[in-house]
């Protein structure tokens, strides 16, 4: 071979360097310790309420004993079987409602020339981002007894012809709060479906409708399965509906009931809270395995679906105007009523029959809000729980994520369902539960330090065991709680934009010589970048509408508008929580017009 | 000298009781400025080979040796990284990096063996010269087409001067018409830096144009293993036979047999024929011959069979004719269009196979 004339070659090998000395195979410390670390948020926590729950006393008092009291005393309280059959009730009845509305707006908004498609899509949305519990004030100041909407109605006819407190009205709107997320399901799946399908279905004589009910919807039936056990799981964990409509008529939920225990000893009942959690976690764990399995299955269904090429809308004709008429009825009354509600509630001093608007607007409610420092705290700290908490929480989902990416091992099995756990977790109870965390560790860890008896143990049980004692009360308990409560949303976001890295450009980094860090650091970060970007965004969206969470971990120094309201709530100041929701609202509507300016995909 | 080493390997996707054999003890060489083309059926386990060998796949079992180092070795459960191994891959797709430009996309592997900028720029800008590529060093890979994508595949692949490169595929992304030029530009640039490669490709046309020698496998197994000539003039197998060119497949049994010299019956005629292959030819079996050793005629020939035409098709250089009757079809070749009626279609007796 003439390698005299290979350019390359002549300069010898040395020109070009080496690679670094090949170290032997050893340990992935980066992965052990992100395992170690998400196992443990998600486990100890949960491990702390099976373990309160058989236990006959809180953990902290010296004369518990295992036992199954708990759990008798719970079973023996006639309100824990209504709140039981109360929840299934709420869950069914939201889930008859929402997924025949979802699955038709989806039909609506994806596949016809339905007018103002594009200003309504972000509208459809407004009920995700927005906290249950401002949704709740929302309905109780426009449409309860003395609401604006209320007082108008009864001015104009005589009588109000609604009673918003009453079960049916809970159920019709918690059903009309969770339509888009069977919207967001039905709608993706509807997008992969080539019009084909439904051009021959028009093509053969069918009618829009026709071609809904016969044809689109029964080919997403897997994706509207899913979203119908989504929502009746959500369903399942609806508390702050309940808590702000249910309460005047003493309607209970799970959640309530478990909110309510607090005060129903009077001494912190612990062990009674810890059963009702491990019944709502036993009904709630085989719902989220269950979703798994259905999203498992709607996936292999995808594959034989029509061609998903060209998508031509459906014309609706004369239809257009009823489906607008329906559509426009729907965003009247689960985003405009409430959210205007709250809007002019913030601004009034107080509201009644006769009252002309004119005359009581103010801006009183919001410096009583500057005046008062924990809520301006509050504030600050929703605003920096959202920023700086997502901007963490998403570098820890990356890092848990990559943790698993191309690695088929058991730790990824392992990891793959445990990140669900916290899923089955409601908000309220992974607050109660971290808080017990924050409780138990340092006196378990100090009990442990003072056992050891050395000058190594004496000096940490002084020094750090306070600090770890501390940690409850800063934001950083919040943050943590706020990040394992969203793990199994945060991951999908992280994850789907990994899954679209192809291999071959990670595999090529490798051949040229990168070692697996430097391939996750050169090719697989920067490919993910704006994937990350959106994630962020979406988890500063969900953080500043968590409210149940900070629940039970609210004290002095970790105050966040969405424990706040509901304390706030409890105490009757209705001007405070009138003006934080409408704060609340536009930090979330901040976060939405910046996503929709930089085009984040708000769903996928 | 071998550059590349590979001692009777073994490898099977998934394990226990699912495990799926892919390769079923392949044993190979190469060595410097040669290159080699693997080739077989798809699922023949050619490309998990190539794979294996750039330590992207794990094998079950045997050695690999990329010049004088070890870098796998089953029975020691030595196994060195893909990162450690110091070779070239050019991916099916490319897989260029599209956060990064041309230049940033050649020059990482240089990045990566702690050269300066100072080092790197030169030698970049060398090999995009070299491959044509000389004004396009700034632009991001989806700004570039889809021959130009793959030169840059081959000079990232080439600019740290790997002992052995590795192309996987590499011109099955082009259409038609590009693929024969980047043919010969591929061969025309192994030859001129007299380079070392391995190439993966289903391509018979391709592997024999490109390299010096074929390895084709089946099944996870060699077939058979030469040069593109004698692979194709004389396969040893009816699998490989079948594989390296277009063919006829005529039924025939064999009737008498005399070291290479066969006789056998096809369509009632006796024609002489030639024994490939080192077992004994069934009695029963296939007589095959190239589409382009047909010879057609009006006159009665010694080695030949009679059959009327059936249909032409032009392609343009030549046409190409269906002779047949009954059960036995032969193609062959014609400079002018043949007008129907039957024919004599010669077959010399060294082109005519039974194996």
């Amino acid at each position: 071979m003439p390698t005299s004339t290979m350019p390359l070659d002549t300069k010898g090998a040395g020109d070009t360097g080496s690679l670094p000395a090949v170290r032997a195979p050893r340990f992935n410390w980066t992965r052990g310790v992100v395992v170690l670390l998400t196992c443990l948020a998600i486990f100890l926590p949960l491990f702390l309420v099976f373990y309160q729950s058989v236990l006959s006393a809180p953990f902290f008092m010296p004369d518990k004993v295992l036992g199954l009291d708990a759990f008798r005393f719970i079973f023996d309280d006639p309100d824990f079987w209504l709140a039981f059959k109360n929840g299934m009730l709420l869950a069914s009845g939201l889930a008859a409602i929402a997924v025949p509305l979802g699955g038709m707006l989806a039909f609506l908004m994806v596949r016809t020339d339905l007018p103002g498609r594009g200003w309504i899509a972000p509208l459809l949305l407004v009920p995700i981002f927005v906290s249950p519990m401002v949704m709740g004030f929302g309905y109780v100041v426009s449409m309860g007894p003395v609401g604006f909407y209320s007082t108008w109605v009864h001015e104009l006819i005589g009588i109000v012809p609604w009673n918003v407190y009453s079960f049916t009205s809970i159920v019709v709107i918690a059903g009309l709060t969770h339509v888009p997320h069977v919207y967001l399901y039905a709608s993706s799946a509807l997008k992969s479906l080539g019009s084909d399908v439904e051009e021959a279905a028009r093509v053969s004589g069918a009618s829009p409708w026709q071609v809904m009910f016969n044809v689109s919807l029964p080919m997403i039936m897997p994706a509207l399965a899913y979203a119908g056990v989504l929502v009746f799981f959500l369903g399942f964990e609806v508390f702050g509906l309940v808590l702000v409509l249910g309460d005047p008529e003493g309607h209970l939920v799970l959640a309530t009931y478990l909110y309510k225990l607090t005060n129903k000893l009077g001494t912190p009942s612990y062990h009674l809270m810890a059963a009702v959690a491990v019944c709502l976690v036993a009904v709630t764990m085989p719902l989220v395995m269950l979703q798994r399995w259905l999203l498992k299955s709607a996936n292999k269904y995808v594959s034989i679906k029509g061609k998903g090429a060209r998508q031509k809308p459906l014309p609706l004709g004369k239809w257009k105007w009823v489906a607008l008429a329906v559509l426009g009825a729907w965003i009247l009354v689960t985003v405009v009523l409430p959210l205007s509600g709250i809007v002019l509630r913030s601004f009034v001093q107080y509201w009644g029959e006769g009252v002309k608007l004119a005359d009581v607007l103010t801006l009183q409610h919001f410096r009583d809000i500057f005046d008062e420092p924990s809520l301006v705290r509050g504030i600050v700290n929703t605003i920096l729980i959202g920023v700086i908490g997502g901007a963490l929480a998403v570098a820890c989902y990356t890092a848990i994520a990559l943790a698993m990416h191309r690695k088929n091992d058991g730790i990824t099995r392992l990891l793959d369902y445990s990140v669900l756990v916290p899923r089955a977790v409601p908000g309220l109870l992974a607050g109660l539960s971290f808080l017990w965390v924050f409780l138990f560790v340092p006196s378990w860890l100090d009990g442990l330090l003072h056992g050891m008896d050395n000058v190594v143990a004496a000096w940490l049980s002084e020094h750090f065991i306070p600090l770890l004692r501390q940690i409850r009360s800063t934001i950083f308990a919040l943050w943590l709680a706020y990040s394992v409560v969203w793990l199994a949303y945060g991951m999908r976001l992280v994850s789907t934009s990994l899954l679209q890295v192809g291999p071959e450009l990670e595999e090529a980094a490798r051949a040229a010589g990168a070692s697996r860090g430097r391939v996750t650091r050169d090719v697989t970060l920067p490919l993910i970048k704006f994937g990350m970007l959106g994630a962020w965004l979406m988890v500063f969206l969900i953080f500043e509408r968590e409210y149940s969470t900070g629940v039970y971990l609210l004290s002095p120094g970790t105050e966040v508008i969405g424990a706040m309201l509901v304390s706030l709530w409890a105490g009757g100041s209705t001007d405070l929580v009138a003006a934080l929701s409408f704060i609340n609202i536009t930090l979330v509507a901040i976060g939405l017009g910046i996503a929709l300016r930089f085009g984040v995909k708000l769903h996928n | 000298m071998n550059v590349l080493t590979v001692n009777d390997l073994h490898l099977d996707y998934g394990h226990g009781a699912t495990a799926n054999p892919i390769l079923k003890g392949v044993s190979m060489h190469l060595q410097r400025g040669e290159v080699v083309a693997l080739l077989g059926p798809s699922g023949s386990g050619k490309t998990t080979l190539l794979r294996a060998v750039a330590g992207l796949e794990t094998p079950k079992s045997g050695t690999i040796d990329i010049g004088e180092r070890r870098v796998f070795d089953g029975a020691r459960k030595l196994e060195l990284p893909a990162e450690a191994r110091n070779l070239g891959l050019v991916f099916q797709s490319y897989a260029l990096w599209p956060h990064k430009t041309v230049f940033d996309n050649v020059a990482y592997g240089l990045k990566l063996r702690k050269l300066g900028a100072r080092d790197i720029e030169p030698k970049v800008r060398e090999v995009l010269a070299q491959l044509g590529l000389g004004h396009l060093g700034e632009r991001f890979p989806h700004q570039l087409s889809g021959g130009q994508q793959q030169r840059v595949a081959i000079a990232r692949a080439l600019v740290y001067n790997p002992p052995v490169i590795l192309l996987d595929e590499p011109l099955s992304n082009l259409d038609a018409k590009l693929r024969e030029e980047a043919r010969a530009f591929l061969r025309e640039l192994i030859v001129r830096l007299g380079l070392s490669a391995l190439m993966v490709t289903h391509d018979q046309a391709e592997a024999m144009a490109i390299s010096d020698r074929i390895l084709l496998l089946n099944n996870g197994k060699i077939e058979q293993q030469g040069s593109p000539q004698s692979m194709y003039e004389s396969p040893d197998t009816l699998f490989t036979a079948e594989f390296m060119g277009s063919n006829n497949r005529l039924p025939a049994r064999v009737v008498a047999r005399n070291g290479g010299a066969a006789r056998v019956q096809v369509e009632g005629m006796a024609l002489n024929a030639t024994a490939r292959g080192n077992g004994a030819p069934d009695l029963d079996g296939t007589a095959l011959i190239r589409v382009e050793e047909v010879r057609i005629g009006r006159d009665p020939v010694d080695n030949g069979i009679k059959l009327p035409l059936s249909t032409c098709m032009y392609l343009g250089d030549r046409w190409e004719c269906l002779f047949k009757h009954g059960n036995a079809s032969v193609r062959a070749y014609s400079k002018h269009r043949v007008d129907p009626g039957n024919y004599w279609l010669e077959m010399p007796a060294e082109k005519l196979w039974v194996f």
